[in-house]
C-alpha cells in the first residue's frame, strides 16, 4: 500500500486518494468544516472524523450506492422515495442503485437537523454532497482518460468520453478515496449541519428520476412484520419501566408509594427529585406495579390554569402579551386603520382554536442503555436525533459524543419531536443510569396525553373593510398565541437537572415568546394590510412550581394553521358581504399566477356552483341535512394549496358530514406524484378531523384528556371522498413541499362551507355538535 | 401454559392474566401487534383468535388456551393453507392482504396498519366482496372500537381492501 496523499480541488471540495485496497474499494463522502464560529462548535462537541463513518455518500465498487441523512422517516416516505429520487438524478445514477437509505442515527450519518422541510433544507445538505460526488467521479474519469473534463458524458452511472467508458463502480474498485466538502453550522442544534459553496445542480429540464410514482421501498417490510420497529429493539438484562407522573402539571412529591413486594417482588421504585419512575424485569410487572405505586404515592396539589371553558377569557384579560416584541408581516403596508374606517362595509369577528394534540397513534418510547464508562446509547424514534443528543449531554452534564441516538421505525408525530424529544428518552436515559442496566420506557395512552406537548391554542380578531365595488380596502387581523416551541425534555425537568431554557420574551431562538408571522400573504390586491402576530408565556408555564404549563411544540404547519383558519374563514366571510362568489372573491383579490391557477383548477374539479353564500336552502333547522360548500387556500413552503370542502349539516342534530374535500396542490416541481397523493389524502383525513372534533380538554390543574374517548379523531365511516389534484410546475424550479399543509387546509374550508348551509358563521374550532347547536340557535 | 400461534404451539411462563400483546412481542417474540392504547380503542394490537379480530391488549393469554391465534407473521401461512398450495409457492407467496397493502402503498407511517390488515382479513374471511361501506364499517363498528389512524390513510385502507378481494377472488394484482 503506498502511503502517500493525492489531492484533487473540485470547487471547493478536496478529493484524496489515499493509497489503493486490496478488495473492494469505496468512495467515503465525508466533509471538513468551515473554519467558523459556529463550525468549530460542532467539531468541539463531536469529534468528527470525516473520514470515518460520517459520510454522506458511498459509493462501492459494485455499483450500488448508500446514502446517509441525519433525518428521519415518520410516515412521510421521502427518505425513501424521493431523496432517493432527487440524489439519483443528482448523481445520474439509476434509482435502484440506492440499494439503502440510512436516517437518523447519530453515529452513522452526517448533518442533524430536524425532519422538517424534507425537500428544502433537509435534503439540500445531501443534494449539494451528492453534485459534489458527481464532479469527484467526473474528475476521477478525466485523470484515467487522459480527456478534459467537460469532454465527458454521464448516464446511469456510466461516463463516456474519448472513446472509452467507465463506470462509477470501476473508478472506485480498490481505491481508497475520500472527498472532503466544506460544511458549516451546528450538528446538535435544532438545524443542523448545511452544506456550503455552490456544486452545479442539475436543472429541472434534465431530471430523469424525479417526476416518477416510485415504491416506499420500506413498506414491504412493514406490512410482512420484518421491519424492525423501535418497540421491537430488545436488549440483553433490559428491564421495563413506567413514569408515575405528578398529579398535576405543578405538583412536587411529597411521598413516594412503595412497591407491594408481596404483589410484585421484583419492581423497584427509583425516585430522581419529582421524577418517579417504577421497573421491573416484565413489562406487566411494570405496568401493574406503577399503578400500585401510584396509588400510595402522594404529591402537593397545584391548581394554576385557567382550565378550557376560561381559557379565551383568560387570553383577552389575563395574558401578558405586552412584554413579548409584536411581530409585523413583511407584507404589511398601506394605512388599513383608517382604510377600515371610512369603509362602506365592515366584517369585524374574532376566530378561536383550542390546543391540539399530535396524538401519535403508539405513546412515546425509548430504550436507554447507560454504560459504566458514563456513555449512553438511547434507541428510539424522533424527528431530530442530532438535537435529542445535545439535550441529553446537556442533562448528563457531559460531552455529546458521549451520547448515542440510534433510530427505528415508529409512530407519526407530526411534528412533536423535530426538536429533539418526544416524552421518554431523558426518563429511559436517568433510569438506566440509575439501575445501571437498559431500560425501556413506554407511556401509557394517558400519559401521552397529559404529559407531552401540544399545539398551542390561538386566537385571532380581524376587521375587513369594503369599498363601494365590494372589493377589500382594508384587511387588519391580529393574531395571539403563546409560544408555540418547548423543547425541554419533561423528565429532566421533573428530575431538577439542566435544559434549555424555558420560552421567555428575550430568549433564545427556539426558547422565546415571539409569534412570528408564518403564512405570506398571498392576496396582493389589498393594498391596505395590517397583520400582527403576538406572543406571551405558555400557560401556567410561570404558574406553575415545576415550569411545566400546558407546553406547546410546532405541529404540521406550526403557527400558521392557527394564522391561516382565521385569515381565510374572514376572508369567506368577507366575499358574503360583498355578495360575491368565495372562489372568484380570493381571484379578484390577487394577480399571482400560480394561486389563480390552482383556485381555477379547483373551481373545475370540485363541483363547484359559482354563487355567494349562503346557499339559498341554508336553514338552521329541521332533521333534513342542509349543504354547503366552502374554499380555502395556503401558500407554504413553495407549494400552493386550494381546498374545497362540501359539507352537510343536520341542524337538529347539529352533526357535520363532511362529503368531499377537493385538494389541488402545485408544489413546482413535483418529485413522485404517487406519494405525494397519499400524503395529501393523509393530511385531507387529519384536517377534516381537527375541524369537527379535536380540543385538549384540561382544569385549572392539567390536561384531562386522557384516551381516544375524551380526544376523538376521524373514524373511517366518516371520512370524506378525497379527490387529490397535483398540478406540476417543473418551470418554478424547486420542490415545493409541505404535504403537511393538506392538514391546515380542510378546517378553513369546511368552517366556511358550514356558513353557506347554515347562514351561520362559524369561528371557533372545533365544530362538534354542541357548538354546532348553539351556532343555530344564535 | 399452552398457546397456538400463527399454527405452533407454543409454551408460556408469563402469569394468566398477562395481556396476550405482551406475552406474543416480550415472550414470543411475535412482533407485529404494537401498543396503541392498552384500552381496546385503537386496534394497534389487534390479532385474530379463531379467526375472529380481539384487542391483544386486553385479552389474557389464558383466555387463549386451546385457541389459534394469527398476526401478520402468519397471514401468507394462513393464505397459503386456504388455498392449499404446496411448499414452494406458499414460501413466495405473501397473503393478498399483504400484497394489496403493498400494492398500493397503504401505510404511511405503519404503526396502526398490522392491526389494520389483520381486521381486513377478518372482513375478507366472512364477506369475499364488501362494499365499501361495509368495508367502512368493519373498520368503524364492527370490532370493540373504530380502528384508529392517526396519519390519515383510510382512503388507501379501502383502496387495498377492494383490491385485496380482487386478488382473493383469483384477480390480477
Ligand atoms: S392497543 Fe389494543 S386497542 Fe389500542
Ligand atoms: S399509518 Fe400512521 S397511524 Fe396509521
Amino acid at each position: 500500500m503506498k502511503n502517500s496523499v493525492e489531492t484533487t480541488n473540485i470547487l471547493g471540495a478536496q478529493l484524496s486518494r489515499r493509497g489503493f485496497v486490496k478488495a473492494g474499494g469505496a468512495l467515503f463522502v465525508g466533509f471538513t468544516l468551515l473554519d467558523s464560529k459556529n463550525a468549530q462548535g460542532a467539531v468541539a462537541k463531536n469529534s468528527l472524523d470525516p473520514s470515518q463513518f460520517q459520510s454522506w455518500v458511498e459509493i462501492h465498487a459494485d455499483n450500488t450506492v448508500i446514502l446517509h441523512t441525519g433525518k428521519c422517516d415518520f410516515g412521510q416516505s421521502s427518505l425513501y422515495t424521493a431523496y432517493r429520487q432527487i440524489i439519483a438524478d443528482e448523481l445520474e445514477i439509476p434509482f435502484e442503485s440506492i440499494t439503502a437509505v440510512i436516517g437518523g442515527d447519530t453515529d452513522r450519518t452526517p448533518d442533524g437537523g430536524g425532519t422538517f422541510d424534507l425537500l428544502g433544507r433537509g435534503v439540500m445538505p445531501l443534494r449539494k454532497a451528492a453534485a459534489y460526488t458527481r464532479e469527484a467521479m467526473l474528475e476521477l474519469a478525466a485523470q484515467r482518460f487522459g480527456v478534459a473534463k467537460d469532454k465527458l458524458t454521464i448516464k446511469a452511472g456510466v461516463i463516456s468520453g474519448g472513446g472509452k467508458t467507465v463506470t462509477y463502480g470501476e473508478l472506485v474498485k480498490d481505491q481508497n478515496l475520500k472527498l472532503s466538502i466544506p460544511v458549516a453550522g451546528d450538528l446538535t442544534t435544532m438545524f443542523g449541519l448545511t452544506v456550503e459553496g455552490d456544486p452545479p445542480l442539475k436543472p429541472v429540464s434534465k431530471y430523469e428520476v424525479i417526476g416518477k410514482s416510485y415504491r416506499n421501498s420500506v413498506i414491504p417490510a412493514k406490512v410482512t412484520a420484518k421491519e424492525k420497529w423501535v418497540t421491537d429493539v430488545k436488549l440483553s438484562g433490559m428491564w421495563h419501566a413506567r413514569i408515575v407522573h405528578p398529579a398535576t402539571l405543578g405538583s412536587k412529591l411529597i411521598t413516594a408509594g412503595q412497591v407491594d413486594k408481596t404483589k410484585f417482588p421484583n419492581a423497584q421504585v427509583v425516585v430522581k427529585g419529582n421524577l418517579l419512575g417504577v421497573v421491573a424485569p416484565t413489562e406487566w410487572e411494570a405496568i401493574q406495579a406503577s399503578r400500585q405505586v401510584a396509588a400510595a404515592t402522594k404529591w402537593s396539589e397545584w391548581k394554576g390554569l385557567p382550565g378550557q371553558p376560561n381559557l379565551f377569557r383568560y387570553f383577552r384579560q389575563d395574558a401578558d402579551w405586552k412584554s413579548t416584541s409584536v411581530s409585523r408581516s413583511q407584507k404589511s403596508g398601506g394605512d388599513a386603520a383608517s382604510a377600515v374606517a371610512s369603509a362602506k362595509k365592515k366584517h369585524s369577528a374574532t376566530y378561536e382554536m383550542p390546543f391540539m394534540k399530535h396524538a401519535p397513534i403508539g405513546p412515546t418510547m425509548a430504550l436507554a442503555d447507560y454504560k459504566a464508562d458514563g456513555t449512553v446509547t438511547v434507541h428510539t424514534h424522533n424527528q431530530n436525533p442530532q438535537a435529542l443528543r445535545g439535550q441529553l449531554a446537556l442533562m448528563l452534564g457531559v460531552p455529546v459524543d458521549q451520547v448515542i441516538v440510534r433510530l427505528y421505525s415508529g409512530p407519526g408525530h407530526y411534528g412533536r419531536s423535530n426538536g429533539g424529544n418526544a416524552g421518554a428518552e431523558d426518563e429511559a436515559v436517568l433510569l438506566s443510569k440509575e439501575l445501571g442496566r437498559p431500560v425501556r420506557v413506554q407511556w401509557m395512552r394517558g400519559e401521552d396525553f397529559q404529559w407531552s406537548t401540544q399545539s398551542p391554542a390561538g386566537y385571532s380578531d380581524v376587521q375587513i373593510g369594503l369599498d363601494a365595488n365590494n372589493k377589500i380596502s382594508a384587511y387588519t387581523i391580529d393574531h395571539y398565541m403563546p409560544a408555540m416551541q418547548d423543547d425541554r425534555p419533561v423528565g429532566a425537568i421533573l428530575a431538577g437537572l439542566p435544559t434549555m431554557p424555558a420560552p421567555t420574551p428575550g430568549g433564545q431562538r427556539l426558547a422565546n415568546t415571539v409569534n412570528g408571522n408564518s403564512d405570506p400573504w398571498v392576496y396582493d390586491g389589498v393594498l391596505n394590510l395590517e397583520e400582527r402576530a403576538h406572543g406571551t408565556y405558555e400557560v401556567g408555564q410561570r404558574e406553575s412550581p415545576l415550569g411545566v404549563g400546558l407546553r406547546d411544540h410546532s405541529m404540521r404547519t406550526p403557527g400558521q394553521f392557527q394564522q391561516n383558519f382565521p385569515r381565510e374563514v374572514a376572508l369567506s366571510e368577507a366575499a358574503a358581504l360583498a355578495g360575491a362568489d368565495p372562489i372568484q372573491f380570493r381571484l379578484d383579490h390577487t394577480k399571482d399566477e400560480r394561486l389563480t391557477n390552482i383556485l381555477q383548477r379547483l373551481r373545475a374539479e370540485s363541483g363547484w356552483q359559482t354563487r355567494s353564500a349562503p346557499n339559498p336552502k341554508a336553514s338552521t333547522t329541521g332533521n333534513a341535512p342542509v349543504r354547503g360548500q366552502g374554499v380555502s387556500v395556503m401558500f407554504r413552503s413553495g407549494s400552493y394549496w386550494a381546498c374545497a370542502a362540501q359539507i352537510a349539516v343536520t341542524p337538529a342534530s347539529g352533526a357535520i358530514a363532511v362529503e368531499k374535500i377537493t385538494m389541488v396542490v402545485d408544489p413546482g416541481v413535483v418529485v413522485n406524484p404517487l406519494q405525494l397523493k397519499r400524503q395529501v389524502e393523509g393530511g385531507s383525513m387529519m384536517g377534516t378531523s381537527i375541524a369537527l372534533y379535536e380540543q385538549v380538554e384540561f382544569d385549572e390543574s392539567g390536561v384531562t384528556t386522557k384516551d381516544w374517548r375524551s380526544y376523538p379523531i376521524l373514524k373511517m365511516a366518516d371520512m370524506p371522498e378525497i379527490k387529490v389534484v397535483i398540478v406540476n410546475r417543473p418551470e418554478v424550479g424547486v420542490y415545493g413541499q409541505g404535504s403537511e399543509a393538506a392538514n391546515a387546509l380542510a378546517a378553513p374550508a369546511i368552517a366556511a362551507a358550514f356558513f353557506d348551509a347554515t347562514g351561520k358563521p362559524a369561528r371557533n374550532l372545533p365544530l362538534r355538535p354542541d357548538y354546532v347547536k348553539t351556532l343555530l340557535k344564535a | 401454559m399452552t398457546i397456538t400461534v400463527n399454527g405452533q404451539k407454543r409454551d408460556v411462563q408469563s402469569s394468566a392474566d398477562t395481556p396476550l400483546l405482551y406475552v406474543l412481542r416480550n415472550e414470543l417474540d411475535v412482533m407485529s401487534p404494537q401498543f396503541g392504547c392498552g384500552l381496546a380503542q385503537c386496534g394497534a394490537c389487534s390479532v385474530l383468535v379463531d379467526g375472529k379480530e380481539v384487542r391483544s391488549c386486553v385479552t389474557p393469554v389464558s383466555s387463549a388456551t386451546g385457541k389459534e391465534v394469527t398476526t401478520i407473521e402468519g397471514l401468507p401461512a394462513r393464505w397459503a393453507k386456504q388455498k392449499g398450495l404446496s411448499g414452494a409457492d406458499a414460501e413466495k407467496t405473501l397473503h393478498p392482504v399483504q400484497q394489496a397493502w403493498i400494492e398500493e402503498q397503504t401505510p404511511l407511517c405503519g404503526y396502526c396498519q398490522s392491526g389494520m390488515m389483520i381486521k381486513a382479513t377478518e372482513l375478507l374471511e366472512k364477506t369475499a366482496k364488501p362494499s365499501d361501506s361495509e368495508i367502512k364499517a368493519a373498520f368503524t363498528t364492527s370490532g370493540p372500537s373504530a380502528h384508529l389512524c392517526r396519519c390519515g390513510s383510510y382512503y388507501a385502507i379501502v383502496e387495498a381492501v377492494r383490491l385485496a378481494s380482487t386478488i382473493m377472488a383469483g384477480g390480477a394484482k
